[in-house]
């Protein structure tokens, strides 16, 4: 037996996992709902434990040829360290409805990131992350650039690049320093700060 | 044209040759490389090249000290209100180069996130196609921008300035006299109002006392 074979048993008897009708190989179904408990098994006590999350991947099945059932997907890439060869695939299918998952960002701290791309690009949402914003397109975009049903050209300007230094301090409180005073430079003064940017 | 024109024509001609032939040959550029002609030009930069012999060897990190913005790679528009202000840091005279395809026309970057373009946010001098170009194109560029300075003259612009801030100047002037005017016109009749009401008030009780 396999080590996937093996792992896709427990899976199923433990989450009630099913197999992946779209043939990826090494690939796994599972609900929402169990897909927290399911991640820590993997991490923690599956015979290989996987212990690095590779990607976060999000799909939107709109238009797709011969597509049945929900719109759109998660899917979790793992790969074992104990033994490199051996990966898997976890796949969450999620309706338009109410697009979440819960969050994998307590188990793998890479996941924070990854879930905020998905979150960018697909509009998926992930309860109970810490920090869910956007993460490659800016803070004035409107809609999900990666859904199918979003215009490729359609463009939108960002008037004022994004004032970071509220993230930043936070940061730096966290990591033991203290914020003693600021140079009044920094403060965005509503007027100025808005001279030189772009206004359409 | 009278003769007296004619001789401060030699004077300002021969005072531009020199203020640009300094201009021309340190051109200093700011490089805002985002993503691969960046390479390309920090080969511009080395011997082979050797950016140096047009005076240009300077690359300046700052937009303060720099002449030349040299816009190098993919514009985004998460990126756009950063370029934007970068050039509104650097200080006159200033050009601006688009180099390769993405910055001067979003390239093959089509889509939602890349400006079509930095035309669309600041006005550029010289652009350069190619994807990278290679430094030959760039030093091309280059020397096309040096006769672009070396046809700018700079009385006319400083003229140009003194003119827009004798003309503002005048516009605070007419503005101060109209106000001042106003704030006379209006105390004037606020003393010949409560002037008048004192006389009327006084005329009153003269007479009260005069009936009693
Ligand atoms: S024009 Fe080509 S080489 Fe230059 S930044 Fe764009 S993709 Fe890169």
């Amino acid at each position: 037996m396999s080590f996937f074979e093996e792992v896709f048993l427990l899976l199923q008897d433990k989450f009630g996992a099913a197999p992946d009708p779209s043939a990826l190989d090494h690939s796994v179904l599972i609900e929402a709902s169990k897909l927290h408990s399911c991640v820590s098994f993997l991490k923690k006590e599956a015979p290989v434990k996987m212990e690095v999350l590779l990607d976060i991947v999000g799909v939107d099945y709109l238009g797709y040829l011969h597509h049945e059932g929900p719109r759109f997907a998660v899917i979790y890439v793992f790969k074992s360290l104990s033994s490199p060869q051996s990966r898997i695939r976890l796949k969450v299918c999620l309706s338009e409805d109410s697009p979440q998952v819960p969050t994998i960002s307590d188990l793998y701290p890479i996941a924070n990131w990854q879930e905020r791309e998905v979150y960018d690009q697909y509009g998926i949402h992930f309860e109970g992350h810490p920090d869910l914003r956007r993460l490659l397109n800016h803070v004035e975009f409107k809609g999900h650039p990666l859904r199918k049903d979003y215009p490729v050209h359609q463009r939108q300007w960002l008037s004022t690049n994004d004032f970071l230094l509220d993230v930043l301090e936070a940061r730096l409180e966290e990591k033991g320093y203290k914020i003693l005073e600021r140079s009044k430079e920094v403060l965005p003064n509503d007027d100025e700060y808005l001279t030189g940017s772009i206004q359409k | 044209m009278t003769t007296k024109n004619q001789e401060a024509n030699i004077f300002t001609s021969s005072l531009d040759f020199l203020v640009n032939w300094g201009r021309k040959n340190s051109l200093w550029p700011f490089p805002y490389g985002t993503a691969c002609c960046a390479i390309e030009f920090m080969s511009s930069e080395t011997a082979r090249y050797d950016l140096s012999r047009i005076g240009s060897e300077y690359v300046r990190f700052t937009p303060r000290q720099s002449d030349v913005l040299l816009v190098a790679g993919t514009i985004t528009y998460k990126q756009a209100p950063i370029l934007k202000r970068i050039y509104e840091q650097m200080a006159e005279p200033r050009w601006v180069i688009a180099m390769g395809a993405c910055a001067s026309s979003g390239g093959f970057y089509d889509c939602y996130c890349t400006v079509p373009g930095i035309d669309h946010i600041i006005p550029v001098d010289i652009f350069i196609g190619g994807c990278p170009p290679r430094p030959e194109s760039f030093f091309d560029a280059m020397f096309e921008l040096q006769n672009k300075v070396a046809d700018e003259s700079y009385m006319k612009q400083r003229a140009e300035r003194l003119r827009e801030q004798v003309e503002a100047l005048q516009e605070k002037s007419k503005a101060c006299v109209a106000s001042a005017q106003d704030y006379a016109k209006n105390t004037s009749e606020n003393l010949s109002n409560t002037v008048r009401s004192k006389v009327s008030k006084a005329l009153n009780t003269i007479s009260l006392k005069k009936g009693s």
